[in-house]
């Protein structure tokens, strides 16, 4: 065969999946799935319309390392995801399905649950600056200036950048100010397996004023957490692998970005290592970044996060928390938990389980999301199937 | 995914979904089966896609003059529990006209476009994915239509994606289709 000949064929392929008129494409979860798996039970899990009581939530089935000690920190926040500390102590909660943002405040040991924001489009994105909460939706960032001083009677949201994709698969988003002042968040890949449109499965950045968009980091298919290391600065991001592929490949990915513009694969080579069979063709995985670490099959990498905080053990310093929340796609489910990362220059970081608990044999009654360090150096983690915020603390 | 359709059902209270349902039945039909055109049956659609769509009018994502006032008040153990109200009743074929030639076109067209991955063998629902089968022809061509225009509410984006390659003519026949599936 030609080259030209699989070229052709993967821009027809490409072709299909941005016109979508052209094709009779299957649900996005089940695009890329293998004509001779058509009838595999595995589907995404359901989202429940309704956050559990506390009653319902088995706080003390959270296995931590010893010393440390876990307890329900908040609970009946419906689909609660990434948090942002507000600069007068109010936690900013976003969700997804649930289309709200919701602000926690804390009263005399009593968490107080607001909604500041319904009725949004996948709005998992939040971020905090000088006052102001920035949101992030599938195709927008906006803003609340002085949103702390005004929970009960939000301010309207004002626009900060309105030109992104408007596809729904892996559209919704993850904020963060970086350490250049930037916003950063991801553009997803429209698609399990495809070859994305230039502008999409990337990690890019804008001012806060929504001028000086510029790509970060190409051929990530859909990084939805990253932080960047508390003293070389560099961008850590973990990264949703594709499905279909096997029960044990291809390995979810935590990587580093040590310059601006590298590739990390995306769709032509996954976990480093294994070249997409479609699209893979011709390539060679040696063109790519490879994985700083290979975080299992289907785990569903979330949160990143760096621990900075003093509570912790001094080993704990500048780890890495990367929540897990956890496998569809294959028949023994894996991740619900929230792993650790030590990294080690030179060598291959240590990676480790902090909290699991949530999969209970082949049962699971939570699915932890994002975390955030509150300021005693405690660290919060978000269940966005429960509706609950557990908080983990650390007692010598 | 079987083990997630428990927990709402678990909290909420079917007596109580009944009474509630009471302002709900001039339109809806007493046990979720509704007999004006253009309105859709309750009956037999799971938990999780009535409780969504009872969140999503309250929030303002799904709109509709007639269905705003009546979420707007709702708590959300009254969306619990007239979910699983609606979820517990037998869901009845809307008496349709359907076109043989129709429905006979939409059949194929239903596994071209894997419904039934999301909604199904024969397209009874499940989760959040609404039950289809003998639902009202007028409705599903509303709906189906909307999705494809971008201007119907979608959880996720699934439908909006789904419904983006059809045309108008296999929008019709999917809806024939669909309308006589089901149990009279």
């Amino acid at each position: 065969m030609r080259p030209f000949v699989s070229t052709s064929l993967a821009v027809l392929l490409a072709l299909a999946l941005a016109s979508p008129a052209l094709a009779q494409a299957p649900p996005p979860w089940k695009q890329g799935q293998p004509a001779d798996m058509a009838s595999s039970p595995l589907a995404p899990i359901a989202q429940p319309p309704a956050p559990k009581a506390p009653g319902e939530i088995p706080v003390d089935k959270i296995k931590v390392p010893q010393g440390f000690k876990v307890s329900l920190w908040a609970h009946g926040i419906n689909n609660a995801r990434a948090m942002v500390w507000g600069d007068k102590g109010t936690l900013f909660v976003s969700s997804r399905v649930a289309g709200n943002v919701y602000a926690v405040v804390d009263r005399g040991g009593q968490r107080e649950v607001k909604t500041i924001a319904k009725g949004l489009n996948l709005p998992n994105g939040v971020a905090f600056k000088d006052g102001t909460l920035y949101i992030a939706e599938v195709s927008q960032i906006t803003k609340m200036v002085g949103i702390e001083d005004k929970l009960d009677s939000p301010p309207k949201m004002e626009m900060v950048y309105d030109i992104l994709p408007r596809d729904l698969p892996h559209g919704w988003k993850y904020l963060a100010f970086g350490p250049d002042g930037k916003l950063y968040f991801n553009i997803g890949a429209p698609c399990n397996i495809c070859i994305p449109p230039d502008t999409h499965a990337n990690i890019s950045r804008v001012n806060p004023d929504g001028s000086g968009f510029e790509y970060v980091a190409h051929g990530v298919r859909n990084s939805v957490g990253f932080d960047w290391h508390p003293t070389t600065k560099d961008l850590y991001f973990a990264t949703h692998a594709r499905d279909w592929l096997g029960e044990d490949v291809p390995n979810d990915r935590f990587d580093v970005a040590s310059k601006k513009g590298l590739h990390f694969g995306f769709p032509y080579c996954h976990q480093g290592d294994i070249l997409d069979p479609e699209f893979g063709r011709g390539r060679s995985c040696g063109e790519f970044a490879p994985p700083l670490l290979k975080t299992g099959p289907h785990v569903a990498g979330n949160g990143v996060e760096f621990y900075t905080g003093s509570m912790f053990p001094a080993e704990y310093k500048n780890r890495v928390f990367l929540a897990q929340r956890g496998s569809w796609n294959r028949t023994q489910k894996s991740g619900f938990r929230v792993m650790m990362v030590t990294l080690r220059p030179g060598d291959v970081p240590r990676y480790e389980v902090f909290a699991e608990g949530w999969l209970q044999g082949d049962q699971i009654w939570g699915r932890p999301v994002y975390t955030r360090q509150m300021k005693d150096g405690s660290l919060l983690i978000a269940d966005d199937y429960a509706g609950a915020i557990y908080r983990v603390s650390y007692q010598p | 995914m079987a083990a997630a359709g428990g927990t709402a059902a678990l909290a909420a209270d079917l007596e109580a979904g009944r009474r509630k349902a009471e302002p709900c039945a001039a339109c809806h039909g007493r046990d979720g089966n509704a007999t004006t055109a253009g309105t859709p049956s309750l009956a037999g659609q799971p938990v999780y896609f009535t409780h969504w769509q009872l969140i999503k009018y309250r929030d303002g994502r799904r709109r509709d003059p007639v269905m705003a006032p009546f979420a707007a008040v709702l708590s959300d153990a009254d969306m619990a529990d007239l979910s699983a109200y609606y979820a517990a009743q037998r869901p009845v074929r809307r008496p349709a006209v359907t076109d043989p030639a129709r429905v006979a076109a939409g059949r194929p067209l239903a596994d071209l476009y894997h419904c039934s991955s999301c909604h199904r063998p024969g397209l009874v629902g499940q989760e959040q994915a609404a039950r289809l089968a003998g639902q009202d022809l007028d409705y599903l061509l509303r709906l189906l239509r909307a999705f494809k225009a971008r201007t119907a509410s979608d959880l996720d984006g699934t439908m909006t994606v789904a419904t983006q390659p059809l045309t108008e003519d296999e929008i019709v026949s999917l809806a024939h289709f669909l309308a006589t599936l089901g149990e009279p």
